[in-house]
């Protein structure tokens, strides 16, 4: 009976807003999948390793072209990467502002401009180990390594992101990145 | 909590279906272009059959990707555009049922319990939520019927229904 009440106070109630369209979502749990594959399970000088490895690159390339021309939320300009907007979300979080983003938040935006930028470096660079130009050169392994730490960290950073956004603006981002919707609580701001 | 995974809606099943095409069809065309590279690696020259077949493979592939894109972006814009629509509708219909309660000075209990009925509770319910007494909720039902001048629980709703149903009617003479 209490949802009753609750859908009986109407169009105040916390309302529901479809954010991320399925190819976003399908994209983002295989990208992860093919990280968590190739950096934990698979041996890493075999052919399964480098087609992985080409698949996440491809994943992010067909996430890049969806950026250009793809809904709404999706696209680059629901969140261009900006440092000033960054920072002034940071203030804006110190001031106690909790308004919600439908898009990333620009702190995440950096974020993920970040992941994608990673997983380009690191494929480009397992792709030159094959070469014959560069097969056994000491630095492309390096870096191919560095990277991937790298991409290790932001992750981290990424997920422990993800936790305290959805502490500090009480949308459930993780739900939104599974079935697509943020559900706004009551009489918050939107941007 | 219900996640949702396999949407219930047949348009969002159907954005789903082709987001996971694009994957795969992606994916595809991705072992084309790769194999092509390999070959021309190997080869050097793009000329021989074999080669070409799997060019125009990749080329059609990624055409495939394209046009699938486009159509996943416009139905996820009908889908939008729905949603909005049903907000409208669904704010249009709270405004006018404001405006009859308004018309029959209904008092707030009163409202509240209209409100109720509209959605289809029995007045032992509406007691259970509101935690009165079944009989005072049918006093209040009865000041309802009678400031609305409709004779029971049936006709009052039907004060809406038609409303909605002249609403549309208006809508399709408009268009
Ligand atoms: C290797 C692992 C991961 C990678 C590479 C990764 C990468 C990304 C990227 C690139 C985006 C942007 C999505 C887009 O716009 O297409 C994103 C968003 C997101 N990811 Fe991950 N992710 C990983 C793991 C996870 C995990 C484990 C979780 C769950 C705890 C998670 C939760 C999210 C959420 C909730 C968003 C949306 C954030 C928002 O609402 O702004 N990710 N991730
Ligand atoms: C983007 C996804 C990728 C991830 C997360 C990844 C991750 C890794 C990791 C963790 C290692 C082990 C480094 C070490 O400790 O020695 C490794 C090694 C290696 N990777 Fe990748 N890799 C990716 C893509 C690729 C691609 C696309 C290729 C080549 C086509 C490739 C080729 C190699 C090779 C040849 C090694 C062995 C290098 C050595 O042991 O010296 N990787 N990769």
């Amino acid at each position: 009976m209490i949802t009753v009440e609750q859908t009986a106070s109407g169009r105040a109630s916390a309302r529901e807003v479809v954010v991320w369209d399925p190819l976003v979502r399908l994209i983002h749990w295989s990208l992860a999948l093919t990280i968590l594959l190739n950096g934990a399970f698979v041996e890493e000088e075999s052919k399964a390793h480098e087609w992985i490895g080409y698949v996440a690159l491809g994943l992010v390339g067909l996430r890049l072209v969806w950026a250009l021309f793809g809904p709404a939320y999706a696209r680059f300009s629901a969140f261009p990467p900006s440092p000033a907007r960054a920072v002034r979300h940071l203030r804006a979080i110190v001031r106690g502002n909790r308004s919600v983003h439908l898009s990333h938040n620009p702190l995440g935006t950096l974020m993920v401009y970040n992941i994608w930028a990673s997983v380009i470096a690191i494929g480009v660079t397992g792709y030159m180990m094959t070469t014959i130009t560069f097969f056994g050169v000491e630095w492309v392994e390096e870096a191919h390594e560095v990277l991937f730490g790298w991409l290790l960290f932001s992750v981290s950073l990424h997920v422990a992101g993800v936790a305290f956004d959805t502490w500090w603006s009480g949308v459930n981002l993780v739900r939104a990145m599974i079935n697509g919707r943020k559900t706004i609580p009551e009489g918050r701001k939107v941007q | 909590m219900k996640l949702g995974l396999w949407p219930a809606k047949t348009k969002e099943r159907r954005a789903t279906v082709l987001a996971g095409l694009i994957l795969l069809q992606g994916v595809s065309a991705l072992f084309f272009i790769g194999d092509v590279i390999l070959d021309f690696r190997e080869d050097g020259h793009l000329d021989n059959p074999h080669l070409l077949l799997e060019s125009i493979a990749a080329v059609a592939l990624v055409s495939g990707v394209i046009f699938l894109m486009i159509e996943l972006r416009g139905l996820m814009s009908r889908m939008s555009d729905m949603q909005t629509g049903l907000d409208i509708a669904h704010g249009h219909m709270a405004a006018i049922v404001g405006e009859f309660f308004d018309e029959w000075n209904l008092t707030q209990a009163e409202r509240d319990v209209a409100l109720m009925i509209l959605k289809g509770l029995d007045n032992d319910a509406i007691a259970r939520v509101r935690n009165t007494a079944s009989g005072t909720v049918r006093a209040q039902a009865t000041s309802i019927y009678a400031k609305s001048n409709s004779d029971g629980r049936a006709q009052f709703i039907s004060l809406f229904v038609e409303e909605l149903i002249a609403g549309n009617e208006r809508l399709a003479q408009g268009a």
